[in-house]
């Protein structure tokens, strides 16, 4: 009797190993996370009745946006040589080109880095833009309002409260006014004291004429019998005023420096949906991209241990990089060029 | 991976596909820079030059081109539930096939701010 050959056995399922399956189910599930991003972008901006698309306004950097798509373009293709060089076993090339990718997936972040920094500097993130002239003038009063409450909380550390703070304010400059014979420190201390004082009745009477909506010119005192009047009419305060003033306080030479951070306000229709959309998309992004660096990191760190039983690893890590990289392909022609 | 031993490169296929990359990245910046007749146009030129870019990624680079059918099974699912989203959502947020009563953002929004302000300080 002769014994049946044992049939081979079967692979059930998709011809692929469980851990590549893995990650392009992952994969799905991140297409989707995208695309819902992407696709509600499209659909806000189909919605909208208009959209920034001024780079000045926006301060988009296409050129840097374009650099970031070579950097991400040269990065892949690094990858898919560092997988190439593990299965024709030359291991410490493929060691070599998996750090080319890792610096330059570092390059990305440092350049999206300088694009933050400048929407940061020019304050063009969501719910900070204003898309009218009063909403301009308003935040122009906001800012200006935190710069007094910083410099006086600076002076005078004690107090907590804005009240006590002027008050305090007030009270040392008059002793330091009736003290004969001040010493040089002394001097010196009435000098920024009364800057102070000066910069801060400038943001009252800013604030009051934005917030009884009445030009620069119409004297504050007056303020008190305007709004006893029946029927007033004074040209209301705008935005060109405003912003002039904030220019005046900046040169001048005593308020200046202790004005700074302050800067005029000019309102961007739409600004606010075009910064959500924007820093939504890119900010994801770039968290998808620090994950990769991680991934990255971890193979680096096999060394010379690296070997061809990682090729699966570093396919897998491959694959997330490409979809990280296909994600910037659309986000670069639909945030930086249309 | 059973290509461990009999591993064909496809490093030739690779740096032609970076090249087609980086020539497509150009054709998007020159279509930017380039004044075309319309807003329409760059839009469409750009989507698809880009579209061209993610098949060469994912056809090479992710080897979706030497891959047997499982990617149509694991990939047609996800490519219909995403682009669902933004289907289910133009009626109502991308497209105006209603009257609006109350007037959105707009030049009309800012003349009812201002008149109201005017409103408020004529009060004054």
């Amino acid at each position: 009797m002769t014994h049946a050959v044992a049939a081979p056995t079967l692979k059930m399922g998709i011809p692929i190993s469980n851990a590549k399956l893995g990650m392009w189910l992952f994969l799905g599930t991140e297409i989707m996370f995208f695309t819902a991003f992407i696709g509600t972008y499209i659909v806000m901006r189909m919605g909208s009745l208009g959209w920034p698309t001024d780079t000045h306004v926006t301060h988009i950097n296409i050129f840097l946006g374009g650099t970031n798509t070579f950097v991400l373009i040269v990065s892949s293709y690094f990858v898919v040589v560092s997988h190439d060089c593990l299965l024709s076993h030359q291991y410490a090339k493929a060691w070599k080109f998996m750090l080319f990718t890792l610096i330059l997936g570092f390059v990305f972040l440092s350049i999206k880095g300088v694009e933050y920094t400048g929407k940061f500097q020019h304050d063009i993130l969501p719910g900070h833009i204003p898309e009218n002239n009063l909403q301009a003038m308003d935040k122009v009063v906001h800012q200006f309002g935190k710069l007094m409450d910083r410099r006086l909380a600076a002076a005078f550390p004690k107090q907590s409260k804005r009240e006590d703070q002027k008050t305090e304010l007030d009270n040392r400059i008059k002793s330091l006014n009736e003290k004969s014979g001040r010493s040089p420190a002394e001097e010196q201390e009435l000098k920024s004291m009364s800057n102070l004082a000066k910069l801060n009745s400038e943001y009252v009477s800013l604030k009051e004429h934005v917030r009884s909506n009445l030009a620069l010119k119409v004297p504050l005192a007056n303020f008190d019998a305007i709004r006893k009047e029946e029927h007033a009419s004074y040209d209301p305060v705008n935005l060109d005023d405003v912003n002039k003033k904030v220019e005046e306080i900046l040169a001048d030479k005593e308020l200046g420096p202790l004005a700074s951070g302050l800067g005029p306000a000019h309102p961007i229709l739409y600004g606010n949906l075009f910064a959500s959309n924007y820093f939504l998309m890119t900010g994801f992004h770039a968290i998808h991209v620090i994950i990769g660096l991680f991934m990255f990191i971890l193979v680096l760190m096999k060394g010379g241990r690296l070997c061809v039983d990682d090729a699966i690893l570093v396919e897998n890590i491959g694959l997330y990089w490409h979809f990280v990289d296909l994600v910037w392909i659309f986000l670069f022609p639909l945030l930086y060029i249309i | 991976m059973s290509d461990h031993e009999q591993h064909d490169s496809h490093s030739a296929a690779y740096w032609r596909v970076f090249w087609a990359l980086c020539g497509f990245t150009v054709i998007s910046v020159v279509a930017d820079l380039v004044a075309l007749p319309s807003k329409f146009m760059l839009g469409a030129i750009v989507l698809a030059v880009a579209t061209a870019k993610a098949l060469c990624v994912m056809m090479y680079f992710m080897h979706l081109k030497f891959e047997r059918a499982w990617k149509y099974l694991l990939l047609a699912p996800t490519m219909i539930i995403a682009a669902a989203l933004p289907v289910a959502l133009r009626p109502d947020i991308g497209a105006h096939y209603y009257v609006q009563d109350v007037k959105q953002l707009g030049a009309d929004y800012q003349e009812h701010l201002e008149r109201t302000a005017a409103h408020s300080a004529g009060h004054h």
